[in-house]
């Protein structure tokens, strides 16, 4: 019993040490790793670089501005600082400048690999599509999708029967299958207006729902045969040209355009739903894409029309590659972590260290512990299992079995 | 005989165990307090959109309960063997000595597993007032990993003031501070939805670790 808690107590500290040291060593130790600002310019038609800590602007052909120069290639991103400088030109390719239009088309999206990986609210609230007035107003219900679509009052706790039925009736007259696998929408009354929620039904068919005058609103939109959603994200861009970025199992990009329900697919490659930070920023002229992963950038340029027009990659040296990294993967053989940048569930995340430099170490250790043994003259074969945990989890088990000594059992 | 063993457990801690339950309960009975007070005065609407979609937890305020309930039985029920080694004098007793030992853990253990139940049983209770079960549901998946931390730190607590040694005991406390974080990682409600089931074998293996300090105690290990 005692040798059993004793294990039990070395398995404990390793995991402990296995999540705090590595942590701990990287808050000694790491560096903050530059990553460079790319913009698409529809002056050069040419990516655009800002190197932030070399304080440098350039192209993707090493040419470098003035920061002033750096801004005029980008009219679209600076208009404000190009207006205020009087700089600003007064169209581009042809194309005159008109403010509103500039304010209109720009937009910005960004979606992280967490807020993928993330919980999700079992409750959303359905605004009133067309209430008449200037701000929207937070309904008194929220609803539930389960065997059919549920609205519960939120004051009362109570459920609504009569619209709940209603809403129900109508989603499966447009060929609604319960449950949902996905509710997407923008459940905030601070929006320009509402447009519902867009929800995929267990058959990965895709609903358009809102509530207009206080009766539902059901579209079934068609999508590409096979693709199977994975998450969606709505937007509420000013020049209302689409309704969500739609995300496939097979990490290809759609966007669902407003009134006319086309799922227009994105000629993008490289983007991964499960590790990759994503931008998208659009204006007048260009939708500029940027995938980016932990040591690399990916930027892709389309034209109105969604045609890739011009693409740039990029890698910049991460943590690991560095001597701290080099260093960290020899004294230690693993990292756990309770968090991960690419997902918002607390699990046990386990990265083992690159290369193998770290059993050297382990096997170093053990050689300390042999050698500290045959120096306490005890037997040897009662410390066989601290040998292997040792060769095993190298300086986190080394220090487990010291902490908690195998004294006793000799 | 572990009517005895149990016994002499409940005079050491029945009026921390008392004290604490009260204490709890009128945490539970403040939390939704304030949140009658919420629903009244800023609506249900607006609670339930801070609850839903702006990570506000309405019951934070349970977050370190448990870890001190822990705390307080491993004290009161640990401590007094501790002085003058009267520990010894339970290992005297016609039971093995790990028997003896795992009957009083199982004693804490019990205490604390009863105030959780009976906390568990008042907030859910409570919360389906005010929440539909979907909603409640999440919140014990929160509050889950909470409540296990209270059932680590009884167990560490054990282990910490057994060990007789000074050096060994702070080394212990040193792991058992940071293991003990584990469970209280600032994250949106359900996050701990898959950690939950590791924690719940990682609390379970703990139950018995006491028994490595009380054998160094009992043979005189400083």
């Amino acid at each position: 019993m005692e040798k059993i808690s004793r294990y039990i107590l070395v398995f404990i500290a390793v995991l402990t040490l296995a999540i705090f040291l590595p942590k701990l060593y990287w808050m000694a130790f790491e560096k903050p790793v530059w990553k460079p600002f790319v913009q698409y310019s529809c002056i050069n038609n040419d990516f655009m670089i800002q190197r932030i800590r070399e304080k440098k602007w350039m192209d993707t052909k090493g040419k470098e501005y003035s920061r002033e120069e750096y801004e005029q290639t980008l009219p679209m991103m600076f208009f404000k600082q190009l207006l205020a400088s009087g700089t600003m030109p007064d169209s581009i390719n042809g194309t005159a400048l008109d403010m509103r239009a500039i304010s209109r088309e720009k937009s910005f999206f960004r979606l992280k690999a967490s807020e993928i990986d993330a919980p999700c609210p079992d409750l959303y609230p359905l605004f009133e599509s067309w209430s008449g007035r200037a701000k929207l107003e937070l309904p008194e219900d929220f609803f539930r999708i389960t065997w059919r679509i549920e609205f519960i009052e939120a004051s009362t706790n109570k459920l609504l029967e009569e619209k709940s039925q209603l809403f129900s009736a109508a989603l499966f007259h447009n060929g609604f299958s319960f449950p949902a696998k996905l509710i997407s929408g923008l459940p905030t009354p601070r929006k320009t207006c509402d447009e519902g929620y867009l929800i995929v039904d267990s058959k990965d068919q895709l609903f358009h729902l809102k509530m207009i005058k206080g009766k539902p609103f059901v579209k079934k939109v068609d999508i590409p045969e096979g693709v199977k959603f994975r998450h969606i994200s709505c937007v509420d861009f000013k020049n209302k040209d689409f309704y969500a970025y739609l995300f496939s199992d097979k990490n290809e990009i759609y966007i669902l355009t407003q009134n006319d329900y086309q799922v227009i697919k994105w000629l993008i490659d490289g983007y991964d739903l499960a590790n990759c930070d994503l931008k998208i920023f659009g204006d007048l002229f260009n939708y500029t894409v940027a995938i980016e992963v932990n040591d690399r950038i990916k930027m892709i340029a389309l034209d109105k029309q969604f045609q890739v027009v011009n693409t740039y990659g990029e890698e910049w040296p991460v943590k690991e590659d560095m001597l701290e990294g080099r260093i960290f993967a020899s004294l230690f053989p693993a990292q756990l972590s309770m968090t991960s940048d690419n997902s918002k569930f607390i699990r046990f995340y386990f990265s083992p260290s690159n290369g193998f430099n770290w059993i050297f170490v382990n096997l170093l250790l053990m050689t300390f512990h042999f050698i500290w043994i045959l120096r306490r003259k005890a037997k040897l074969k009662n410390h066989l299992a601290d040998l292997v945990i040792v060769v095993l989890s190298g300086i986190f088990g080394f220090i487990a079995i010291h902490l908690f000594q195998n004294k006793f059992f000799d | 005989m572990w009517k005895s063993v149990f016994y002499k457990e409940w005079l050491k801690t029945r009026w921390f165990m008392v004290g604490y339950t009260l204490l709890g309960v009128l945490c539970i009975g403040y939390l939704f307090l304030t949140l009658k007070h919420s629903f009244a005065f800023t609506g249900g609407k607006n609670v339930w959109f801070t609850v839903l979609f702006q990570e506000q937890q309405f019951y934070s305020l349970l977050k370190y309960v448990p870890l001190a309930g822990g705390l307080t039985i491993a004290v009161a029920q640990y401590l007094p063997e501790t002085i003058n080694k009267r520990l010894k004098l339970t290992f005297h007793l016609p039971l093995t000595e790990n028997k003896v030992l795992l009957q009083m853990q199982a004693f804490g253990a019990g205490c604390l597993l009863i105030s959780f139940l009976m906390f568990g049983g008042l907030f859910t209770g409570f919360s389906l007032i005010y929440f539909p079960i979907q909603m409640v549901t999440n919140s014990v998946v929160t509050i889950l990993p909470w409540l296990l931390a209270g059932f680590a730190a009884y167990f560490m607590i054990a282990l910490i003031i057994l060990e007789p040694n000074w050096i060994f005991r702070f080394c212990y406390t040193l792991i058992g501070v940071f293991f003990l974080t584990i469970y209280f990682n600032s994250a949106g409600a359900t996050a701990y939805a898959s950690a939950n089931p590791v924690l719940f074998i990682l609390t379970a293996l703990l139950s018995v670790v006491f028994v490595f300090s009380a054998y160094r105690f009992r043979k005189g290990e400083v």
